[in-house]
């Protein structure tokens, strides 16, 4: 099972490196999609920095668990 | 027998002449008929908005021809990651709004450098000065003052590596760690400042005299904001004083001496004075950096998390890619089965700070191997013994990012450490410390969005037999013309003094994407040898049909001696083969090319040069002073092309990376730099240098011509750790704040006795 | 602005210039005369890349006004070698690779010439303190200063321009 990602469509195997893609490209339209599901994306960058475990990265993941469309 | 005839040979550098006998021209040099000179005038604020320019009373000075502001210009926002648009965001006349003390904002071009001044004092700005913002931790949080609309909280660029489960494996590890570490900037100090001329003539064509560390960036880039196509501009650079780094960006020197050359149709020059070059142009990425590092009792790494916060600056300039290398040689070079990058880059309102010899990685190895003391200290395990437990070798694949394939660093550590033995016991207060380091021969991207093949050579063989070399590589010092005079030399088989070089124009040499990365032994060297090989290629081809040997032999040429390889004494020379090859070939001289483009080689780079340095250091307890006094470095790079090159480039390396480690340092006062001059600015003299040894590991990188690998970047690696380990070995006390001034050493000690 | 006459001897050769009385030395030595070998890297007489002789002894041009060496004799890096045969520090800076982007490179011949004139056989602490100003940051020093030393052990004998 593979995820989409919600804004240009790019598939990765699993949640976490869907987080990275859209962290890593940060273009306006991926952050607008983590801004309108009610969370903050640059928070989200700051608090991988300023708190230990991953965390900004493993809230994004939960999220596209959720949102992401699944594909085979 | 020699494997060579002439690679590894002790030969005098091809421009040796040149530069001993005060021959050598420099942009520094260049004097034109009815040449114009400019100033530039720069911004006293960090962050202003420009309310309005009157230049009126400038213009009206006799002798002044032309003031120009960035209304004169199309307003272009450039950037040398030219495939990343929103990374484009330095205009460099500012238009709207200086970011930086230093920040260009109008030029003068007058009949003299005295004139000029005097024009830049009649120039009225009216500036709303806005509230600014100076260091990276201050400019991320809520309601810090914005320098870029489109940058929230500040943040220019995010990058992220990971492999392995980090949270898992610091389950695991017996031993963790974490330590915070802040890294300097520091100055180019090239000994030519920047500079230009600019010629633009009625039929449309600018020709621009630089100095400059990539021809071809330089006449892309000045494409871009200046309207003109890209070969409607000749940028020419036989002799450059100086560069790395700072020279394969777009600069204020050729950007205003092109405006200002364009609207007077005369040529412009401006030299940026010693204090402009101190203050505003760009300089090493200062980093604050986490470490966390996870080890089992044995030593044996297990998991390193890292965050790096970097202070941009005002503009993106090169510091996306800083930001990207020094979490990717965090690693390095070590095998971490799990790691984790997160790096920030982020505006301020200072000169931006971009590339600088080493890249990241400087400050990377030196927070990598200070940590890696204390832990081999904690665990009671020889710091030794530690690395070489943990080392890279030929054929590991960093996970997701790079193949190394060829890896002398177990030889390095054993090399060093053999040295160490010898030199025995250590008198109170003294110490060896040792780093570790490994570094890119190239980088593979292509953020300038270039068309062409990264290196490019095309070679024409004369009837006399004298080699023309037409490259597009640029000599800034770290002797590349040499090096490529020795490959296409070995390679076709003649002499050194045989290559007539053709490099540092644009109107005649092939692409090469500039002296950086210490790209030019690697990605030049591999298209070089490529063109001679074919060159050579079509010499055996007359030289087989006249002797007509059985179809068994083989024949190369060595020595200007065209001969069957297995009856070396039956051949022909050189010479006159070349002649009945051009009779042959209707009256054409031989022609051929190469070039070379990374396809396939990971994320970074197709090759890896390593090695390990010592440094035996003596601390003064009164005054906290360290001196330094010998420096070994056990150094791979495959295999050496130009020794003396070799040897000089280390030596060049350690005097620029103690400077970084102890004696450099900006400081700014609400982001105005206090010290920009040689007198306050302290780069090593000779008296500072220690007595330096190489000790060559030789492996052979297959990537790389002949086997080579880059020498004269990776080395300014280790010295800043090794310094650091020198002193908490020969006083106990380990300073993480660079540069490791007297001051930070003697505060510690007492610190230190006082605890006691 | 009144222009003052400036009778000057570079390199053997006499001139008569007109000169501005503000003019320094390195830049008539490089914009009146052409001889752009000697270089400036500051404006505040701290690298010493501009270093020539005055009389016999070294200066540093950028820190003398060009109507302070009137009548005198002065050498730059252009005339240390004799035609095509170079002196014996230059040679010795090719066989060592004393020099990298070559900038500071005048300036440090004609400082090592200077000293190896007042003390032809340095120790290398001596020729380290004799080198002192003239910064350099390509290479670290170690390959000038090993230079310099084969000059002070006589490898290099005769040639080019002995006398200063």
């Amino acid at each position: 099972m593979a995820y989409k990602c919600p804004t240009c469509g790019k598939v990765w195997p699993d949640t976490l490196d869907l987080a990275r893609h859209i962290f890593g490209t940060g273009d306006q339209a991926h952050k607008d999609w983590v801004n309108s599901k009610g969370y903050n994306f640059i928070e989200l960058l700051l608090i991988q920095t300023m708190e230990p475990g991953n965390k900004g990265y493993k809230t994004l993941a939960d999220l596209l668990e959720k949102e992401a469309e699944k594909v085979d | 027998m020699a494997k060579f005839n002439v690679i590894n040979t002790p030969i005098h550098n091809v421009d040796g002449i040149a530069k001993v006998t005060g021959r050598a021209e420099y942009t520094f040099d260049v004097s034109l008929p009815q040449m114009l000179y400019g100033k530039i005038l720069r911004s006293p604020h960090p962050h202003a908005k420009i309310i309005i320019i009157d230049t009126t009373r400038a213009k009206a000075l006799t002798g002044v021809k032309a003031v120009v502001t960035g209304q004169d210009t199309l307003g272009v926002k450039q950037g040398i990651w030219r495939r990343y648009k929103e990374l484009c965001d330095e205009e460099i006349l500012a238009k709207e709004k200086v970011r930086y003390i230093g920040e260009p904002v109008a030029a003068v071009a007058a009949v003299d450098e005295d004139t000029a001044e005097e024009a830049m004092d009649l120039i009225e700005v009216e500036y709303e000065p806005l509230p600014a913002v100076f260091e990276p931790l201050e400019a991320i949080k809520e309601g810090a003052p914005l320098l870029h609309e489109n940058a929230e909280r500040n943040i220019n660029v995010t990058r992220h590596i990971e492999w392995g489960d980090v949270d898992e494996a610091f389950k695991q590890a017996d031993y963790v760690r974490e330590d915070w570490f802040r890294c300097s900037s520091q100055a180019h100090v090239c000994m030519e400042t920047h500079c230009a001329v600019s010629s633009f003539s009625p039929d449309g064509k600018l020709t621009v005299w630089t100095s400059t560390q990539s021809h071809y960036y330089i006449k892309v880039l000045l494409s871009d904001v200046l309207g003109l196509k890209e070969n409607d501009i000749r940028v020419i650079s036989r002799y450059t004083g100086g560069g790395f780094g700072s020279k394969f960006e777009l600069d204020s020197a050729q950007f205003c001496s092109a405006v200002l050359s364009m609207k007077l149709c005369k040529p412009v020059k401006i030299v940026l004075t010693r204090e402009e070059e101190f203050m505003a142009t760009k300089r090493r990425t200062p980093m604050f950096y986490y470490l966390r590092s996870g080890v089992k009792k044995d030593g044996t790494f297990l998991a390193k998390e890292c965050r790096v916060f970097t202070e941009g600056g005002a503009y993106t300039a090169m510091g996306a890619t800083a930001l990207y290398l020094t979490g990717f040689f965090q690693s390095f070079p070590y095998v971490w089965p799990s790691y984790r990058y997160d790096g920030y880059r982020v505006y301020t309102s200072t000169p931006p700070t971009s590339a600088m010899r080493g890249f990241g990685a400087p400050q990377a190895t030196f927070c990598a191997e200070m940590q890696i003391e204390l832990i081999a200290k904690e665990l009671g395990i020889d710091r030794i013994e530690i690395r070489r437990k943990n080392a890279m070798y030929a054929g590991y694949e960093v996970p997701g990012q790079a193949t190394i394939q060829s890896c002398g660093l177990v030889e390095c550590l054993d090399r060093v450490e053999e040295w160490i033995k010898d030199r025995g016991k250590m008198p109170p207060y003294s110490g060896i410390g040792i780093a570790a380091y490994g570094f890119m021969s190239g980088g593979i991207f292509n953020w300038f969005d270039t068309p062409y093949a990264f290196s490019s050579a095309v070679i024409q063989v004369n009837i006399d037999g004298k080699v023309d070399l037409f490259i597009g590589s640029q000599d800034m010092g770290q002797g590349s013309n040499t090096t490529m005079s020795m490959i296409c030399a070995e390679e076709l088989g003649v002499r050194v003094e045989d290559i007539r070089l053709h490099m540092g124009d644009t109107d005649k040499c092939p692409v090469d994407l500039g002296a950086w990365g210490s790209r030019e032994t690697l990605m030049q060297g591999n298209a070089v040898k490529m063109a001679a090989a074919d060159a050579k290629r079509q010499i055996l081809e007359y030289a087989a049909a006249k002797m007509s040997p059985n179809i068994v032999y083989d024949m190369d040429i060595k020595d200007r001696w065209i001969h069957l390889i297995a009856r070396p004494e039956r051949g022909l020379s050189y010479f006159d083969a070349v002649k009945e090859a051009i009779r042959g070939k209707d009256g054409q001289p031989i022609v051929a090319r190469g070039h070379y483009t990374p396809h396939r080689k990971g994320m970074i780079s197709p090759a890896y040069s390593f090695g390990v340095q010592a440094v035996e250091a003596a601390v003064d307890p009164e005054t906290g002073k360290v001196r330094l006094k010998n420096c070994v470095t056990a150094h791979d790079c495959g295999q050496v092309i130009n020794p003396l090159g070799v040897q000089g480039q280390l030596e060049g390396a350690i005097a620029m990376a103690a400077g970084y480690g102890f004696t450099e340092d900006l400081p700014m006062d609400d982001g105005k730099i206090l010290n920009p001059n040689l007198v306050d600015y302290k780069i090593l003299r000779t008296t500072e240098m220690p007595e330096t040894t190489v000790m060559e590991v030789e492996t052979y990188e297959p990537e790389g011509p002949f086997g080579a690998k880059e020498a004269g970047e990776g080395l300014t690696n280790p010295t800043a750790g090794a310094l650091g380990n020198a002193v908490f070995q020969a006083t106990g006390v380990s300073i993480k704040d660079l540069p490791i001034t007297s001051e930070k050493v003697l505060s510690a000690i007492r610190a230190k006795k006082t605890k006691k | 602005m009144e222009k003052f006459l400036l009778r000057i001897t570079v390199n053997d050769e006499y001139h008569e210039l007109y000169i501005k009385p503000k003019k320094l030395l390195v830049e008539v030595l490089r914009d009146e005369l052409g001889l752009t070998g000697t270089k400036r890297g500051c404006n505040t007489g701290a690298c010493h890349a501009c270093t020539i002789f005055l009389n016999g002894k070294t200066v540093k041009s950028c820190s003398v006004l060009a109507m302070q060496a009137d009548g005198a004799e002065v050498r730059t890096v252009e005339g240390l070698a004799e035609g095509a045969e170079l002196s014996p520090i230059q040679r010795s800076f090719l066989d060592h690779g004393a020099y990298q982007c070559g900038f500071c490179t005048s300036g440090m011949l004609l400082s090592a010439t200077a000293l190896l004139a007042e003390n032809p056989t340095p120790t290398v602490e001596e020729i380290k303190e004799g080198l002192h100003g003239n910064l350099c940051r390509c290479t670290g020093y170690n390959s000038i200063i090993r230079a310099v030393k084969a000059v002070a052990e006589g490898k290099y004998k005769g040639g080019g321009n002995g006398e200063i």
